[in-house]
């Protein structure tokens, strides 16, 4: 049975236009998510991918309310959800200055603020339908060639941007005062930060939805830095998870017809579960061997 | 090198700190700072590193206002604590040090360097395993790896175990020897084995030069 199932997902990734646009989609979005994620988290700033993806859905509602009911010829909703996280951003950015001394103020606000806005132009836009339900829990199995292409660029960009700069955001996320006695400009690297964090949470809605996109980012990461001895295969090892799952979600949302961003979610917390039962049993086995020696 | 700092007055909000400060240091002197908490020591040090922003024409550095000055690796600094690193994550030492490198250092230099500090076999354990005085050799190494002129240390032996604090000072006093000019500040001044030509002491933000003196005498006295 599931022979014939795997066979059939084989088969319709050879055959089928849509497969391949979605798998390419999700090893892109695999590869990218947990590299930014890693600096994410090592800035300790994991609620701000939530953030921004709650803010790129008003835009999202935003531009179906446009196309819906103001018929208006302005295209993918995406680009107008993309400036969304961007100006998301900015007013992250803005509010982080502003309250020097309590910056958390800063995601609540912003999320707020999407929340009521997404609310608004959804029920505007006559409510629930299938293209919000899409953006909220993700589908990647209905993403086009221009997605493909706009994506394909993107992660071409952002890794030669942190290739260049590999050594500077290494620097800037794990030693903020050694950075700025190097004399790096830190406001701006964490500004330009920001806004790539902005434009891949929003392309990573199409995959997993505004709901998961953070779980996409943080979870493979988390798993990964438990086992990780250094920095580059705590990353390595976090694309890993992150593959695997983006790969078997896609199969188990394509298999019972569910939404992407569950299947390939719920797989990553799989992994993240095991990743803690195994460290534990390690512990334990370490401890015992080092008892048995002492005891010797 | 040289150091040269002008009649710098400097407070936070409505707090002077800093009360008419001037001294210079020049090429391979080694100044160690002592004062009690709160004299106004790091203040001082956060002033010359540009943390602390002051006015024009108050710090020299080879010549260079420090408010127009660029070629920070220049100075080496070891803050007393590293509160400001994000722990946690993985990351070993030898690739803290590489992302830290900003000037011309051959691999060979730099296991040379964690060769001295004693940290050698450490090069590729991760980061958040090792004990308070290892990580502070490995962020002591990082400030000599890019060969400053001029290094700024902290406190730099609390909570370093006594074989540790001689082999530090052993590299300190030979890098001071080989022109490297120090800031040192010092809680305990007969604790330290540094090989120093100055002392300032700082009480309530006045600066007090001490030179050239007897370290046996101050020794004592301290």
């Amino acid at each position: 049975m599931d022979g014939i199932i795997a066979a059939s997902f084989l088969r319709a990734i050879i055959e089928r236009e849509f497969m391949q646009f979605a798998l390419i989609t999700g090893i892109l979005v695999g590869l990218l998510a947990p590299i930014i994620g890693s600096f994410v988290v090592i800035k300790r700033l994991s609620l701000i991918a939530d953030t921004l993806s709650h803010f790129s859905l008003a835009g999202l509602a935003i531009g179906i309310f446009f196309i819906n009911i103001l018929a208006l010829p302005i295209g993918d909703p995406l680009y107008i959800g993309m400036a969304f996280a961007i100006i998301g951003a900015l007013l992250i950015e803005f509010l982080r200055n502003y309250y020097k001394n309590y910056k958390e103020i800063s995601m609540p606000i912003v999320i707020s603020l999407g929340t009521a806005l997404s609310a608004l132009f959804i029920s505007l836009s006559g409510g629930f339908n299938s293209s919000v339900y899409n953006y909220l829990f993700g589908s990647i199995l209905t993403v086009g060639l221009n997605f493909v292409i706009i994506i394909s660029i993107t992660t071409v960009l952002i890794l030669t941007l942190i290739i260049i700069f590999y050594k500077k955001i290494v620097i800037v996320s794990f030693d903020e005062s050694y950075a700025r006695l190097l004399g790096i400009n830190v406001n701006i690297f964490q500004f330009v930060t920001t806004i790539i964090l902005a434009i891949v949470v929003s392309l990573s809605i199409e995959t997993v939805g505004v709901l998961l996109v953070s779980s996409l980012m943080i979870i493979p990461v988390a798993a990964a830095m438990k086992i990780g001895k250094s920095f580059k295969s705590t990353l390595f090892v976090a694309i890993i998870f992150s593959e695997i799952s983006v790969l078997f979600g896609l199969w188990l949302s394509f298999v019972f017809s569910v939404p992407s961003g569950a299947t390939i979610v719920l797989f990553n917390v799989s992994i993240l579960i095991f990743v803690m039962i195994f460290k534990r049993i390690v512990n334990k086995k370490n401890i015992k061997q080092k008892q048995s020696i002492e005891s010797l | 090198m040289r150091l040269k700092v002008s009649n710098l007055s400097f407070g936070y909000d409505y707090r002077t700190v800093l009360k008419d400060i001037s001294f210079t240091l020049e090429s391979g002197n080694f100044l160690v700072m002592i004062g009690n908490n709160g004299s106004g020591k790091t203040t001082l040090i956060k002033c010359i590193l540009g943390v602390n922003r002051v006015p024009s024409k108050k710090i020299f550095f080879n010549d260079v206002d420090i408010t127009n000055f660029n070629k920070w690796i220049k100075i080496g600094y070891v803050p007393q604590k590293f509160d400001d690193f994000n722990y946690e994550f993985p990351i070993t030492v030898n690739e803290i040090l590489n992302v830290s490198k900003y000037s011309k250092v051959d691999e060979e230099e730099k296991l040379n360097l964690l060769d001295q500090m004693g940290i050698l076999e450490l090069q590729n354990e991760n980061i958040n395993n090792l004990s308070g005085g290892q990580m502070q050799r490995v962020f002591i190494t990082r400030a000599l790896m890019n060969k400053p002129e001029l290094l700024i240390l902290d406190e730099p032996t609390v909570g370093v175990d006594h074989d540790n604090v001689t082999r530090f000072y052993r590299v300190v006093n030979d890098l001071n020897a080989q022109g490297v000019s120090i800031i040192l500040i010092a809680h305990d001044l007969k604790a330290s084995h540094a090989n120093y030509t100055h002392v300032m002491r700082l009480d309530e933000g006045k600066a007090e030069i001490i030179s050239s003196i007897d370290q046996e005498t101050l020794g004592d006295e301290a």
